[in-house]
């Protein structure tokens, strides 16, 4: 009886030795560990794209029975869209013109010589712990790599986290620790933003080079203006991420906190386009950076939360 | 054969758990299928085989999950080592057997948290947890009459449960 029991705490020992060894080596980016997590789940997409064709009926019935209210609700604000686009459709050829003026004016270039590829949304999130992500139907095959921009034709979507050879998964724009680098079209003020935990497609801006303090009532961005992403960060440079809806203190009280509306929904997509552009470096977590002003020259990695001096009051 | 079986039943959880319960839902919570079948398999194979078996199932479900190669595979072997360690000392009947998996699908996802915390995902530790373990136990409670004879089949072991 003890023997057995030796043996059973030894089998347990050496699997958290095992585990401990696999989650070393995969936080370590051990290349041969990534290959195989890979290669498994390329293994399995036949498998799971089949039994997903065959299910897909079952979560439809499910989501008509118990999301009812939710549908009843789109529908009436797609009525009301659809009658706001009756009526710009009589306006639309005047319009175009204005509209591209309009883009001309912004400067926004949004990727018009970039090659793109587009993928259909294959699912939401497994589990229940990782809600803002999907994956979509296309790989390392078509020519996407980690970290390229995920876009439909209303702005940025996310950024592509894992390739696989035929699927990727992608890091959705809620998810609070993608960080991006935009700009205040209004005010062509440069800031660091991420999205608001919590918030349903609510992004919040927060820090920048020369990032404006609440006494910096000239900085602030008009309520409504663009923000797209900055020419300096990861991404192409002026893809439309939303724009301002509020204006505010930052929890220190002291540097300003810019609100805006994402321009996707990005909890309702069903195709999306991959910018094929070079990848840069990483991004940071929002989390090591306090909410001061830190030029995006400085890899806030780098800076541990002691290092930062707090700005000066004026 | 019994290997083969094995992988099938575990296959087809994983399968149904990437496909089915996307959508299926309950209160934005969805059911941990692979932890259901990793505690049955520890509740009745016992913990040297149930540990092993377990963790075999955690590294196939962290194939799926943005957390690092290896967390649910560790959280996944203890949990059944603990479910298989408590059925020792209970007499076998089918409502400790539901207490069993509720308890053991909350510790899978609890203990998948922290420890997910600790290797540094941020996020996973807050009062949302709570609540996504105490839905999913009870889901998992349900479902575990239905469950348990596939996988007792699967091992070719006795589904049989005194009432």
């Amino acid at each position: 009886m003890a023997q057995r029991k030796r043996r059973v705490r030894n089998r347990l020992i050496l699997l958290t030795l095992l585990a401990v060894t696999l989650l070393t080596a995969d936080l370590r980016g051990f290349d041969t560990v990534n290959r195989a997590q890979s290669f498994l789940r390329d293994v399995l997409h036949p498998i799971n794209s089949a039994a997903s064709n065959i299910f897909e009926p079952v979560g439809d019935v499910w989501n008509s029975l118990f999301s009812y209210g939710d549908l009843e609700n789109e529908n009436v604000a797609l009525r009301a869209e659809l009658a706001a686009l009756r009526g710009a459709g009589l306006r639309a050829e005047g319009d175009s013109a204005a509209y591209q003026d309009l883009l001309n004016a912004l400067d926004l270039t949004y990727a018009p010589n970039i090659e793109t590829v587009t993928a259909r949304v294959e699912r939401g999130s497994v589990g229940n712990f990782a809600s803002d992500v999907v994956t979509i139907n296309k790989g390392q095959r078509d020519g996407i790599e980690a970290g390229m921009a995920v876009v439909t034709k209303a702005g940025l979507v996310g950024r592509v986290q894992q390739v696989d050879g035929v699927t990727a998964t992608v890091q959705l724009l809620s998810d609070p620790n993608l960080v991006v680098g935009v700009r205040l079209v209004s005010t062509n003020n440069v800031g660091l933003g991420h999205a608001l935990a919590g918030g349903v497609n609510l992004f919040v801006i927060n820090q920048g080079p020369n990032w404006p303090t609440v006494d910096d009532v000239g900085e602030f961005p008009e309520i409504n203006s663009a923000v797209v992403t900055d020419a300096d960060s990861r991404y192409t440079a002026d893809v439309p991420i939303g724009r301002v809806i509020e204006v505010r203190p930052a929890s220190d009280e002291l540097s300003l906190e810019v609100v805006v509306e994402l321009a996707n929904d990005i909890e309702d997509l069903s195709f999306v386009s991959i910018l094929l552009t070079e990848q840069t470096n990483e991004p940071t977590a929002p989390q090591l950076v306090p909410s001061t002003s830190i030029p995006l020259d400085i890899d806030p990695n780098l800076i541990s939360p002691d290092e930062v001096v707090p700005p000066e009051v004026p | 054969m019994t290997a083969l079986r094995l992988a099938i039943c575990v296959l087809l959880a994983l399968v149904v758990q990437v496909t089915v319960f996307v959508d299926f839902r309950v209160y934005g919570v969805a059911p941990e299928l692979l932890v259901l079948v990793a505690v049955i398999f520890g509740y009745l194979s016992g913990p040297q085989t149930g540990s092993t078996a377990a963790f075999v199932i955690g590294l196939l479900w962290d194939l799926y999950l943005p957390t690092p190669l290896g967390l649910a595979a560790v959280v996944f072997a203890v949990v059944a080592y603990g479910v298989a360690s408590v059925r020792e000392l209970l007499n076998e009947t089918m409502p400790q057997f539901v207490v069993i998996v509720a308890f053991g699908t909350f510790g899978a996802i609890a203990g998948y948290a922290l420890l997910g915390e600790v290797m540094g995902q941020r996020g996973l530790v807050n009062i949302e947890m709570l609540r996504v373990a105490l839905v999913a136990a009870l889901l998992n409670a349900v479902a575990a009459p239905f469950v348990r004879p596939l996988v007792g089949v699967a091992m070719h072991a006795g589904a049989q449960v005194n009432k």
